[in-house]
């Protein structure tokens, strides 16, 4: 039986504590903007997917299939040291001297998450009755119109949970970030670990750090469906 | 939302249970016939897979044979990772650490270490021609893995650099052959390792600047005084005997795979 003593003051204060800290940061930042990105990027995907336009909608569709069905892991050791082979050498030397890394997962993480949510949200739309799409149209919208206020606001509330689901999972799946030496949450727990030998204080203080993250995501979501888009009047 | 914290009060409470100190390895292993080795099964020449035997052969494993000859009994490796070595040991399922880990006071702590018996020290490997001297890295991004003493000596040596930590070796030396990083840290001889492999090893050199030493050394159950005894005992004889000299120029000597020169002996330590 292993003899451990515990010691939860590496995690509570000193320079592990700033440790933990600043990856949580980082955690925040690749979270937020990913989360952005992806619903954007997700929301296009989607109209895309249901346009009438058969080029259009191919491109959507393999794009959907492309991503869902590889592992987020190779995606990111794509972006990241996959691009190099493709890149020309003037643009690798100005991908290199910036802060490559964090874009690298950014792109990975908005582009995985981005096909889930895509999806989701066609099946918010496809809920709404087709007859309110029709009204529209003949009430002289434009598909694209007919989408923007019509359809899409009503979708994107019928979405609201699986949203959050998505959100949740992509700022769990920004630990992976690690991999290629992004010093966030995770990455900064196992250092923690790797210093000092305390890894159940440094992996219980980042679970936590998830859990609290998660709540406060399911709930800013929550409130805004809530006071936003179920306003009335 | 309670069960789980209830699940998660078992779960502490489980890993509270500590366990007993244990009794004596030099007579546990002298009564069981075996001596149980934790090694690296692919670092060469420490300790890898001979292609030809498809036995775990090294620098490492050498110095285990000798300890469990010494001790008149059988020697059986296992082969153990960098985070899982000390956790083995302290559970009692390995019961010697031969696995170029480094002595270090954090380490110390938790397990008694051998005198030393190897010595490295870790150096940057770099694009040939690209760095005179340690200032030229100093701002720039560096590789290494995680979990290794030697991303802390390059933190330290290079307050304004960024440390870039990967997975593993392989993974950093691909960001510096991509211009990711301006170069890889860690001990010359895992340095010089992932060189001697590289198809295009004309391109990158490892400059003379040294920021640490490391020194390895055998691992132990913290208190086992007569079984680090016997061992030390054992690798100052070597070292007398003219073994150790030989087991080492079996793996870094002239005709070997990676020539380097022997610069320490074993001694004890102060």
């Amino acid at each position: 039986m292993l003899k451990y003593e515990f010691d939860w003051s590496v995690v509570t204060s000193g320079q592990y504590y700033d440790w933990i800290v600043s990856g949580l940061y980082l955690t925040i930042q690749l979270s937020a903007v990913s989360i952005v990105l992806a619903f954007l990027l997700g929301l296009l995907i989607a109209v895309m997917r249901m346009s009438s336009v058969k080029p259009v909608k191919w491109i959507a569709h393999g794009y959907l299939e492309f991503f869902r069905n590889t592992p987020l892991l190779v995606q990111i050791f794509f972006w990241y040291f996959g691009s190099y082979k493709i890149l020309p050498q003037s643009v690798n030397d100005w991908l290199n001297s910036t802060n490559f890394e964090f874009a690298a997962a950014v792109i990975a993480l908005t582009i995985y998450t981005s096909a889930f949510i895509a999806e989701d949200i066609r099946s918010g739309v496809l809920s709404i009755p087709k007859e309110q799409m029709e009204a529209s149209r003949s009430g002289g919208f434009s598909y694209l119109r007919s989408m923007q206020y019509i359809i899409l606001p009503q979708a994107v509330r019928i979405t609201i949970p699986p949203l959050i689901g998505q959100f949740l999972n992509l700022t769990k799946n920004s630990s992976l970030a690690m991999t290629i030496g992004v010093a966030e949450l995770t990455y900064q727990a196992r250092q923690v670990e790797a210093y000092t030998f305390k890894g159940f204080e440094a992996f219980t203080a980042a679970t936590l750090v998830y859990v609290a993250l998660s709540i406060i995501i399911t709930a800013l979501v929550t409130l805004y469906s809530k006071k936003v888009l179920h306003r009335t009047g | 939302m309670k069960k789980a914290v209830g699940l998660m009060v078992c779960m502490l409470a489980l890993v509270l249970v500590a366990g007993n100190a244990f009794a004596d390895t030099y007579d546990a292993v002298k009564k069981r016939g075996t001596m149980v080795c934790g090694v690296k099964d692919s670092t060469p020449p420490f300790g890898y897979v001979d292609q030809k035997t498809r036995q775990i052969v090294g620098y490492d494993i050498d110095f285990c044979a000798a300890v469990a000859k010494n001790l008149g009994v059988k020697l059986e490796v296992k082969p153990v990772t960098s985070a899982a070595r000390m956790p083995q040991l302290m559970e009692g399922n390995i019961d010697m650490i031969a696995a170029t880990m480094t002595k270090n006071a954090e380490r110390a702590k938790q397990i008694d270490f051998s005198h030393s018996y190897f010595l490295t020290g870790q150096k940057f490997l770099v694009k040939k021609d690209s760095v005179k001297a340690l200032k030229d890295l100093d701002g720039k991004k560096i590789g290494t893995a995680k979990g290794s003493t030697s991303e802390q000596n390059a933190k330290k040596a290079l307050p304004n650099a960024t440390i870039l930590s990967f997975d593993d070796y392989p993974q950093a030396f691909l960001a510096l052959q991509q211009g990711k990083v301006a170069s890889v840290t860690t001990d010359e001889t895992i340095l010089a390792g992932m060189l001697s492999k590289a198809p295009n090893k004309a391109q990158f050199e490892i400059p003379n600047i040294q920021i640490s030493d490391e020194p390895y050394g055998l691992g132990m159950r913290k208190g086992d005084k007569k079984f680090v005894d016997f061992v030390n005992k054992t690798i100052l004889d070597m070292e007398k005997s003219g073994e150790a000299q030989k087991i080492y120029d079996k793996w870094f000597g002239p005709n070997s795979d990676l020539p380097m020169p022997r610069t320490f002996k074993i001694v004890a330590d102060k």
